[in-house]
């Protein structure tokens, strides 16, 4: 899912790379060297894992994943799904390179809401926890990107409305495949290796 | 899936040669010109420009069209929908739909731009080994972790692929099928858990290695970036050619000026 080259007005890319250089410089504040090599991995997983296709009907759909990477590294989600895309840029033509700006926005955005939400896990406590924040996380990423999809389309002019609409419409099963994938994928983390994900608290005392 | 943009990188031609500094940086401006035209024949002479440019690169058939059909998939939609979804007046009739020249027209627009966009990038990093674009990419003042990261995620993209048709192949022989219902998703969401825990233990094996002989965050490479004037010579004709093309597009000397959808 990408917004591809040549739509969008010099404004909209100069928004897109203004926003993506501030929440970049935001996201990779006190960077550790030894972070370097975690962040690329979970990149390079991402970019790997987005070529998986999903039957659906007769069609098949693309796994984005931005919400599991935001489930795995925070903060440091924006920084790794900004990267994925200037090298799908770069190396698939996917997308493109003047619109790496408004594409790291508008998945890297969704990766950090897909944290905050994540996050909210904290305040509950029942078995399938991991499972069910771990999907919403992946909706509400989908939901989020495609919204920004559409308006990025909207403000170009009304010549675009007809394919907004058209594109968040296809936003909702792959919201839907995104949750189940996303929520099975944190449940099997928490159970195999919990501490690859993002905002673990130390375990509670039993008792 | 080529994934080895810098397959191509040793053939000789005057894009190889060229200093990937002063190459990455001029084009760069060319790409930005592309993307803000708003006429089709500029369009168009954009796409002749980035074929020449891709002609001068020599690099194979095969390998450009394979990296161009994703393009060609990927604006489909446009073609499909925007014809029949522009507001205004509609020239006539197609099944009950009311076809608008206008919307052909910016649909085709983009196609024109996007594929011209796409061939110049491919040129520009099709004919330089990946690490030196990158090194160049530092000297152009991109930060060193970006640069850094990059690398790395470029390096393991490779070994991830091959770890995940590895798996993919056992999912397969064990009588895997994927169907459209939530156990196939179930069993994606695992498999993709399996595959971040297991690269996740080899990168951590693989920065020890490193550190142990002397990483420092830092790409060094010996290679000394020297730009000679033939460097700038194509520069300056590259940049001429995107100032030309950006001053005719706006001022409609060789084409009519239209006014854009923006």
């Amino acid at each position: 899912m990408h917004i591809s080259e040549g739509i969008l007005s010099a404004p909209s890319l100069t928004v897109g790379f203004a926003g993506t250089a501030v929440l970049a410089a935001a996201t990779m504040r006190n960077l550790d060297m030894e972070e370097v090599p975690k962040i690329s991995v979970i990149t390079a997983v991402f970019f790997v894992t987005s070529l998986i296709k999903v039957p659906l009907g007769p069609a098949s759909v693309h796994l984005i994943l931005n919400g599991l990477v935001g489930v795995v590294l925070g903060w440091r989600a924006f920084p790794a799904i900004m990267l994925g895309i200037i090298l799908q840029a770069i190396i698939f033509g996917h997308g493109g390179v003047t619109v790496i700006g408004v594409n790291a926005l508008m998945l890297g955005g969704g990766g950090l809401v897909a944290y905050l939400v994540w996050q909210q896990r904290h305040r509950f406590s029942f078995k399938k926890r991991e499972f069910v924040f771990g999907a919403l996380a992946g909706a509400t990423a989908t939901l989020f990107s495609g919204i920004i999809l559409a308006l990025a389309l909207v403000t170009t002019g009304e010549a675009f409305n007809a394919i907004a609409a058209t594109v968040l419409a296809a936003h909702i099963p792959i919201m839907l495949i995104e949750a189940a994938v996303v929520g099975a994928c944190a449940e099997f983390l928490q159970k195999v290796k919990p501490d690859i994900l993002a905002g673990q608290q130390p375990a509670r005392q039993a008792g | 899936m080529a994934l080895d943009i810098d397959r191509y990188a040793r053939t000789e031609s005057p894009l190889q040669r060229w200093d990937p500094r002063v190459k990455i940086f001029s084009m760069g401006l060319l790409i930005l010109a592309i993307a803000l035209l708003k006429t089709i024949p500029m369009a168009l002479a954009a796409l002749v420009l980035a074929l020449a440019i891709l002609g001068v690169s020599a690099l194979p058939r095969h390998f450009l069209l394979h990296g161009l059909s994703f393009v060609l998939v990927f604006l489909a939609p446009f073609f499909l929908i925007m014809p029949f979804t522009y507001p205004g007046d509609a020239a006539f009739s197609l099944l009950g739909l009311p076809f608008a020249w206008e919307g052909l027209r910016l649909a085709t627009l983009i196609f024109l731009k996007a594929l011209a966009i796409v061939m110049v990038t491919f040129a520009v990093f099709g004919s330089s080994r990946f690490d030196i674009s990158m090194l160049a990419l530092q000297r152009l003042k991109c930060p060193k972790v970006v640069v850094q990261m990059l690398l790395f995620t470029y390096r393991y993209t490779f070994v991830f692929l091959d770890e995940m048709r590895r798996m993919h192949t056992s999912m397969r022989a064990r009588g895997f099928v994927a169907r459209a219902d939530m156990k196939t998703l179930r069993i994606y969401g695992h498999f993709i858990g399996t595959l971040l825990v297991r690269s996740f233990e080899r990168t951590e094996r693989v920065y020890k290695a490193m550190l142990s002989k002397g990483y420092q965050g830092e790409l060094r490479l010996l290679v000394a970036f020297r730009s000679e004037a033939d460097d700038y010579v194509k520069a300056g004709v590259v940049i001429l050619l995107a100032v030309i093309m950006m001053y005719s597009d706006l001022n409609g000397v060789l084409s009519p000026a239209e006014e854009g959808w923006y």
